[in-house]
């Protein structure tokens, strides 16, 4: 079965971390730059989220979700560049367009600002099993039911899209065209969607009873199977973030940065 | 207010919840394989409302992108999570408050559900990416208001109301011909005023 | 004090105005296997859910009467206090698994983990049900990516690792395919030395008869009869109960064989005890069984000896000397592969006519691929595909969906329509009917399934098996040259299924070919004239009924059991033989 994770384990250093420990780099990583507002700190954590997707072998597979945040990048750019409202210096000229500094510079902190949550969003989705992150949420007081939910629809998605090629089969075999005219294309959706969407729902009662008797709705504390201590390097990146942050901050506030 | 509000939190409606999480993923997926030129990404979060309430529906909008954003690296869509939340409370309220009954009423909530939208990713819109949307359609709008000096968040509403609107439109006839023909026996179990009647 | 108290018990479904149950009343004593017998509908699986108290917790609707299962009461209890006394397996394989863990060994944990039971005590019990039922080698599979009957194990281990008393099976074979099946019924036999109490709903009579210490029968919602196997399937009525005696109980009756108390035999451990020990006749017998099978006869031996025709390769020959204008499909050496470099057809010859087919093996011989090729579904890699000398291997499936109509198996996977008139006239619009043509045609297919009285129904409210012949009636309307039925029988009582016969003669004698993958192999024994066995992506074997059935080769080969009444004869035939 074909999952919608990234999650894969390659063994390195940063599967074997702690959920948590990578959640704080993320939140650290994301907030530093915005804290501070200097385009700089940008490049700083985003050198650093690629150092460590390196180091775990796993940036080849980032790539793919940089990419496609690209296009847009590159619009905002055009757009912004041309038409930000404090445009003033004329930068460069090509043809009948202007370039303006401050719109450039308006959308290198946007782009930046993505780049960034992306590459630090890649550390924890590429090296996390879902499972693993729910588990440990919900040791820490994270509602079992929406811990439910979560690992749920990582099983669900994939055999619905399962069940979808047989749909499209079906239908065809009775004659339903999916190719040509937009309208033809557009009638073909609900014939498509419908089934999915009938027997999804259908299911759902029997896999509520399925949950039910296994004591779903016990009112009991669940317990749990599998334990992740935290290690040093758990400690010291949980450390290392909380301690960046508060730097910035405090650097922020006296007015230093 | 607080019966519009009611949400019952049974087995049968934790579990509804992640299917139409997949709803939405699937027609997003058929809309693509079909090439049109729409979303069609929040049916499952539509059906939620309207079988759970709004809280159940804003659940599902919520977390549908959130799931998506954390897991997938699709982590745009995370910071739409709040746009997700506002269209499954809104059609949840217009659903409770009897808007799905008839097909002209449910064009309205799809209405609603495309407004709740706009108002919601327009400042998401601007805080993020300086106004765009991302489709090209909408992005040529907001390129055209730009360049003609409107303001950023007109620009931007615009950009956004000509992307959600019609997207909503076709997601609300495709949700009224599917709840409308769901059975009682399946209906009653998402009911949040369900009793057990007696028979001695 | 008994385990189980029923009393007066009435439900109703929400948004209904029948009685789904109507004042139950029985008690059932631990270590006991009880039986539910009755036709779709008759409210076997609505008792099975008031035991856990799904029924009214989960449904709501209207309750009376009472059950207390153990001391608690089934209406107030909550239902995750009732599983640990009752645990409840049923149909879909799939949908009963949690769908949040990754692992087999997590899901059986996974009911005790809401129990609150201590981590290693789960980890104990959760190896030692899976060590039990022979699924510790998959314990690091998904689940969703086993077998049905491997799922269909998980699913009771996961139950049976809560510790319940009782064990509820609600046809828990009925979406299997013959090994599947087998494999969950030897894990029913194990559990039965256990002294656990079981409560089992079964389609598959014989199984039943096997098992059961006492049997419920139930119609419309009310319990009829609650008795032995032995004088619930001797009862005269019983068919009106939409309920079919076991073969052997039948071949009793018929030969008037009956048990020292006046009843039948049930079962044909039991049948032929009586025959061996009342000294019956046996060559009548035998020959009784051959009218009744429509089985030729042979003396033992002969039958399942090299003939022509019966073995691969020979196959097309009888055919292909038939009149051509009987022709329907030929292959030959047909390539097919799903992952390049993984070829599930090796170079397939096959030649078709109109007599009524049906494809057996199984899962994963190939049977539903070859199909879908023949529907141009699927494109082959290489060969030669002709449908009435024309070659189809380029035509797409549109093109195709006038001439060849294929029912898929899940029904759910095409419904869409407002109400069933609508949904059977899909298909004949889409292939270019006018209206009125597609309304009439609509209407004599669903009269043909036995369904025009609910036209205007919307087809969720009706149950599985009448979807499945609002899926079989939507192909019919299309008015199609050959009709593929990928597992027609599943999920129908005994009715369905001679509508189904009954439907398969009609279409033949109309000249349309029908072909059919089954499992059900009483069912191809009594409805087709033509039979192909296959086994990874080969056909092993090609011939009339008997001559497959009678080759143990074949059937050996292809992992599937004869009819029951195939094999009773056999045995009678050594018996015979012996004594002579």
């Amino acid at each position: 079965m074909k999952s919608i994770s990234l999650y894969s384990d390659n063994g390195s250093w940063l599967v074997k971390l702690h959920p948590f420990s990578k959640m704080f780099y993320l939140v650290a990583a994301i907030l530093i730059p915005l804290i501070s507002g200097r385009l700089f700190m940008f490049v700083i954590t985003i050198l650093v989220s690629i150092c460590m997707l390196g180091s775990a072998r796993m940036l080849k597979k980032a790539l793919p979700l940089i990419a496609f945040s690209f296009t847009i990048i590159l619009t905002i750019f055009l757009i912004q560049g041309i038409f930000y409202k404090d445009n003033d210096s004329l930068l460069l000229s090509l043809g009948p367009v202007n370039f303006y500094r401050e719109g450039l510079l308006y959308s290198a902190h946007i782009g930046f600002n993505i780049l960034n949550m992306l590459l630090s969003f890649s550390i924890l989705v590429l090296s996390t099993s879902p499972s693993e992150l729910v588990e440990e949420l919900e040791k820490k007081g994270f509602s079992p039911k929406f811990g439910y939910i979560i690992n749920s629809v990582f099983q669900i998605v994939p055999e619905m899209m399962g069940t979808m090629h047989t749909i499209s089969d079906a239908q065809r075999s009775r004659g339903m065209e999916t190719e040509g005219k937009l309208m033809t294309r557009i009638k073909a959706f609900l014939p498509l969607i419908s089934p999915v969407v009938m027997s999804a729902l259908t299911s759902t009662r029997e896999r509520a009873i399925a949950l039910e008797v296994r004591g779903f709705g016990s009112k009991v504390k669940k317990t749990y199977l599998y334990s992740h201590p935290y290690s040093t390097a758990d400690q010291t990146m949980k450390w290392v973030s909380i301690l960046c942050l508060l730097a910035v901050i405090i650097l922020r506030a006296t007015g230093i940065l | 207010m607080g019966k519009l509000f009611k949400t019952n939190f049974s087995t049968a409606v934790i579990v509804l919840i992640p299917a139409c999480i997949g709803i939405n993923y699937i027609g997003k997926l058929f809309a693509q394989v079909l090439k049109l030129p729409l979303w069609l990404d929040c049916i499952g979060t539509c059906i939620g409302a309207i079988l759970g309430g709004p809280i159940i529906g804003g659940i599902c909008g919520a977390a549908n992108n959130l799931i998506y954003g954390f897991t997938t690296g699709d982590n745009i869509t995370l910071v739409y999570a709040l746009t997700s939340l506002f269209i499954g409370v809104s059609v949840g309220v217009m659903a409770r408050l009897g808007f799905m009954e008839s097909f002209p009423k449910a064009m309205i909530t799809a209405c609603v559900g495309g407004l709740a939208a706009v108002i919601v990713s327009t400042p998401l819109n601007i805080i993020y990416w300086g106004g765009q949307t991302g489709n090209v359609w909408g992005d040529a709008v907001f390129a055209a208001t730009q360049a003609s000096n409107l303001p950023v968040w007109l620009g931007s509403l615009l950009d956004e109301l000509v992307v959600d609107v019609p997207d909503k439109l076709i997601t609300g006839v495709i949700v009224y011909l599917i709840v409308s023909k769901l059975p009682e026996k399946l209906t009653s179990l998402y009911d949040a005023n369900a009793v057990v009647e007696s028979l001695d | 004090m008994s385990l189980i108290e029923i009393k007066n018990l009435k439900y109703r479904y929400p948004g209904t105005t029948e009685l789904a149950l109507d004042d139950i009343s029985l008690n059932i004593e631990k270590g006991q296997f009880i039986g539910i017998a009755g036709e779709n509908g008759a409210g076997k699986s609505t008792l099975s859910q008031a035991l856990l108290g799904l029924i009214p917790q989960f449904y709501k609707g209207a309750y009376g009467g009472s059950v207390i299962v153990d001391g608690l009461s089934a209406k107030t209890a909550p239902v995750a206090e009732l599983c640990r006394k009752a645990g409840l397996v049923f149909q879909n394989p799939f949908n009963q698994l949690s769908g949040a863990k990754d692992t087999v060994y997590d899901e059986v944990g996974f009911g005790l983990q809401n129990l609150g039971i201590e981590p290693a005590e789960i980890h104990a019990r959760v190896e030692e049900v899976l060590k039990r039922f022979g699924i510790w080698e998959y314990r690091d599979r998904n689940p969703f990516d086993l077998s049905g009957g491997q799922l269909q194990r998980v699913a009771i281990a996961s139950v049976l690792a809560m510790n319940p008393d009782i064990l509820i099976l609600d046809e828990p074979t009925s979406q299997l395919d013959p090994a599947g099946s087998e494999e969950v019924f030897h894990t029913v036999d194990e559990l039965t030395e256990t002294g656990i109490t079981i409560v089992m709903i079964e389609q598959k009579i014989e199984k039943l008869a096997e098992y059961c210490d006492r049997i419920m029968l139930m119609h419309h919602g009310k319990l009829i009869d609650f008795d032995t196997p032995e004088k619930i399937f001797s009862r005269d009525d019983l068919m009106e109960y939409g309920v079919v005696p076991p073969v052997y109980t039948e071949f009793a009756r018929r030969n008037d064989l009956r048990l020292p108390d006046g009843n039948y035999p049930v079962s044909r451990k039991k049948l032929l005890e009586l025959i061996k020990t009342g000294n019956a006749d046996r060559k009548k017998l035998i020959s009784s069984l051959e009218k009744n099978t429509g089985l030729e006869t042979g003396v033992p031996g002969e039958s399942t000896g090299e003939k022509p025709g019966s073995t691969e390769g020979a196959v097309s020959d009888t055919s292909l000397s038939l009149v051509s204008s009987d022709r329907t499909f030929t292959v030959e050496d047909l390539h097919f592969s799903y992952i390049e470099g993984q070829e599930i057809f090796k170079g397939i010859d096959l030649s078709l006519d109109r007599r009524p087919t049906a494809i057996i093996g199984q899962n994963g011989a190939g049977k539903t691929t070859l199909v879908r090729i023949l529907k141009g579904l699927l494109k082959p890699d290489s060969g030669r595909l002709t449908f009435r000398g024309q070659d189809i291997a380029s035509k797409t499936v549109a093109e195709l969906a006038g001439r060849v109509g294929y029912v898929f198996q899940n029904p759910d996977d095409q419904i869409f329509k407002y109400n069933v008139l609508d949904e059977v006239m899909f298909g004949p619009l889409n292939i270019g009917m006018t209206r009125e043509e597609a309304e009439t045609r609509a209407h004599e297919a669903l009269k043909t399934v036995g369904l025009d009285g609910v036209s205007r129904k919307n087809p969720y409210d009706l149950e599985l098996s009448d979807r499945k012949m609002v899926a079989i009636a939507s192909v019919l309307a299309m008015d199609t040259d050959v009709i593929i039925l990928d597992e027609p029988t599943i999920a129908q009582d005994y009715k369905g299924r001679e509508k189904i016969r009954e439907i398969i003669r009609d279409l033949s004698s109309k000249g349309k070919l029908v072909i059919a993958i089954l499992h059900d192999m009483d069912f191809v024994s009594k409805s087709f004239e033509r039979v192909i066995a296959m086994a990874h992506g080969e056909i092993l074997a090609d011939g009339t009924p008997d001559e497959i059935f009678r080759n143990h080769q074949v059937l050996d080969k292809a992992a599937l059991t004869s009819p029951h009444l195939v094999s009773l004869m056999e045995e009678l035939e050594n018996d015979l033989e012996g004594i002579e």
